[in-house]
């Protein structure tokens, strides 16, 4: 039972990495930037669904419908303002930029939604009493969070073989010069995939905040446990994202439950630190290519 | 070389005289820093920024909250309040330049701030070289008032103060089999030891300790640890970040034994939020310094005042800077219209004061400055925060 228990939590909370690992992996497989701010854009997301559910008392389709909005339009002023200005200086600077951009968008979440208390509760989609599922007692809203890996995964492969846009954007990913040359508005494909990763992000929390309650700063440490999902997975594959997430999860839960409540915060970051040694390309990465 | 004529040796004379007699002529109070005929400024310093700014800015407008209410009120002995503050991150390495600034920029009376331990600590031996008398609004690290120092007073309960509460707590419903569940930083590390030594005093053994991330996304793995130690009581060492996720994996594999909390899960309503369900609070016991639920009508005026003025969302953080803003207003008022810092040292070493939102008065003593003695046992019934009683925790 213990095992059982290890395992759904892994699984839950991996998830919950996995949503927001989508996001990151999408903007850096067709930029090739990390996105740091990208904990922040999901913070943001949560706050928009937070005031037009919680405080304005819409409907919770209407917040999630505005979250991803709101998140889309940020994402392209990301493109905008950061992104655009600095696509031809050296890749730190877009490190420095986004990680300055994570700060910028704290202080937003700050001034409009601090001075509520420590953390900020955001209601369950679903009903809050547990489930039990084999003999195990599980969340509903774990589940919601689980399916929405599963359908973002199922809307964003359509995404990339049904439609034009999608379609650019794969082109754009394998050789944004090819596809400039064939006469693709790469700029335009960038813009796009700031706004959708931020989108994901927007997505990621309104399924997530119920969860992990919401607060300013809640964005660094999903964008820690995100980006250790990614490195697992191989930066660069949704695929990878998703099963990183999922193992980076119940792996946590594995140390927590078998070695020390202690250790399963930081295993995390051990998982990080051991795939770059063992294996840089990650678990589905692309292994890299040395030009002679 | 010029030699003084008579003429000039009596101008300098008639000057020097009237110089001498306007200083005899001004009031005493105008000599003391941050004191003026019609204004007197008091200094604070808290996180306005960084992590802990959601802590830090609903306790120093608490703070202003009360200095804005006596302003309107005429202000103390016909002088209003000026109320500086200085933005330390609650950093150690920025605290030391915060506090200079605000010391030496700002020329405060008196300070009434400081939130975070840490940078608290670091502040301390500026304030003291400065001379200026110090209201510590929330820090709690023991250190700070033990040894006794005669510039710095805190009217926040320190940490050993609600751990032996706590403890007492469950001892008291007769629980035997307590374990203890504690977050890793350094507010956590200033509880645990106290904690161990409370066990220690009573001579028992917790069943388990363990230890969850400050903010983790799951904790099942610990409360599977707990439950297999079978406690009849849980003592919470958390903020709501972890406490809330541990209350849900609680809640969830039904580990539901007494559990007791410390000032930061005062708001058990928050939290039961936050999990989604009352049910997962029903067992839950806080001791608080804060006296009062935010919905009890002994603070309702102040809930008011506070909501409207900053567009906050009134919480018990409020509660600790109300307090600690009416215990220097009630010293400046007993300093009398010439007041100077040697006479609020004096003032406050001997101070007792009902706040408005603690559930005892805060009292004071040459030989002991820890001026908060009565803590508040909160829990969640009615769909409210309820005070359940009282208590005056000692070692």
């Amino acid at each position: 039972m213990l095992l059982a228990y290890a395992l759904s939590s892994g699984i839950t909370s991996g998830a919950l990495y996995a949503l927001v690992a989508v996001g990151l992996v999408l903007c850096y497989r067709t930029t090739g930037h990390i996105n740091f701010s990208h904990g922040e854009l999901f913070m943001i997301g949560g706050f928009l669904a937070f005031t037009l559910h919680v405080m304005w008392g819409l409907p919770y389709i209407v917040a999630l419908l505005g979250a991803v909005a709101g998140s889309f339009v940020l994402g392209v002023l990301t493109d905008r303002v950061v992104y655009q200005p600095l696509i031809k200086a050296p890749p730190i600077a877009m490190v420095m930029a986004t990680v300055g951009l994570s700060f910028v968008l704290k202080g937003i979440g700050r001034h409009f939604w601090g001075g509520q208390g420590e953390v900020v509760p955001f209601p369950p989609l679903v009903s809050p009493a547990p489930v039990l599922i084999g003999g195990v007692a599980v969340f509903p809203q774990q589940l919601v969070v689980v399916a929405s890996v599963v359908v973002c995964m199922l809307l964003l492969t359509l995404f990339f073989t049904r439609t034009r846009a999608g379609k650019m954007m794969q082109a754009t990913a394998e050789n944004a010069h090819a596809a400039y040359l064939v006469g693709i508005r790469v700029e335009r494909v960038y813009m796009l995939t700031w706004g959708v990763g931020a989108a994901l992000a927007g997505v990621a929390a309104v399924f997530v905040a119920p969860l992990t309650l919401l607060t300013p700063d809640i964005g660094l440490s999903l964008l820690l446990k995100a980006f250790a999902a990614t490195i697992l997975g191989g930066l660069g594959s949704m695929t990878g994202a998703v099963i990183g997430g999922l193992l980076v999860g119940i792996l946590e839960a594995l140390a927590g439950t078998y070695i020390a409540s202690s250790i399963q915060d930081v295993s995390a970051f051990i998982i990080i630190l051991a795939v770059l040694v063992f294996r840089p390309t990650g678990l589905l990465g692309a292994r890299a290519r040395r030009e002679v | 070389m010029r030699t003084l004529t008579m003429t000039g040796l009596a101008r300098m004379t008639g000057l020097a005289s009237v110089a001498a007699l306007s200083l005899m002529a001004a009031p005493a109070a105008l000599a003391e820093t941050g004191v003026t005929a019609d204004t007197i400024v008091i200094g604070g310093m808290g996180g306005l920024t960084g992590p802990s700014a959601g802590l830090i800015i609903p306790q120093l407008n608490g703070v202003q909250a009360v200095f804005e209410e006596v302003n309107a009120a005429g202000g103390v002995h016909g002088r209003k309040i000026v109320y500086a503050k200085q933005d330390d991150e609650c950093l150690p390495s920025r605290g030391v330049g915060a506090v200079k600034k605000l010391i030496h920029e700002e020329k405060p009376f008196m300070i009434v701030g400081g939130g975070c331990s840490n940078a608290a600590i670091a502040q301390k031996p500026e304030v003291i070289e400065a001379k200026i008398p110090w209201v510590i609004v929330a820090s709690t690290a023991d250190s700070l008032t033990e040894p006794v120092n005669p510039y710095v007073f805190t009217t926040m309960s320190a940490a050993w103060m609600e751990v032996y509460g706590q403890l007492q707590l469950a001892l008291d419903q007769g629980k035997t089999r307590i374990a203890v569940v504690w977050q890793p930083d350094a507010w956590g590390k200033a509880r645990l030891e106290p904690m161990k030594q409370a066990f220690k005093a009573k001579g028992i053994e917790p069943v388990s300790i363990q230890e969850i991330a400050v903010e983790p996304t799951d904790t099942t793995p610990t409360v599977l640890q707990i439950q297999a130690t079978k406690p009849d009581a849980v003592l919470l060492l958390l903020f709501p970040k972890a406490a809330v996720p541990f209350l849900r994996d609680a809640y969830k594999v039904g580990l539901q034994p007494l559990m007791v909390g410390g000032s930061p899960l005062g708001e058990i309503d928050v939290l039961a939020k936050g999990v989604g369900s009352p049910d997962s609070v029903k067992n839950l016991r806080a001791v608080t310094a804060a006296g009062y639920g935010v919905d009890d009508p002994q603070v309702a005026k102040w809930k008011g005042i506070v909501e409207k003025r900053f567009g906050d969302r009134f919480n018990v953080l409020h509660m600790y800077g109300i307090s600690a803003g009416q215990f220097a207003v009630e010293a400046l008022k007993q300093a009398g219209p010439e007041p100077t810092r040697e006479k609020i040292l004096q003032i406050m070493s001997n101070l007792t004061v009902k706040t408005d939102t603690y559930a005892g008065p805060l009292e004071c003593k040459p030989t002991d400055h820890q001026c908060h003695k009565a803590l508040g046992i909160f829990a969640f019934q009615d769909g409210r925060v309820t005070g359940i009683g009282v208590t005056r925790p000692t070692r």
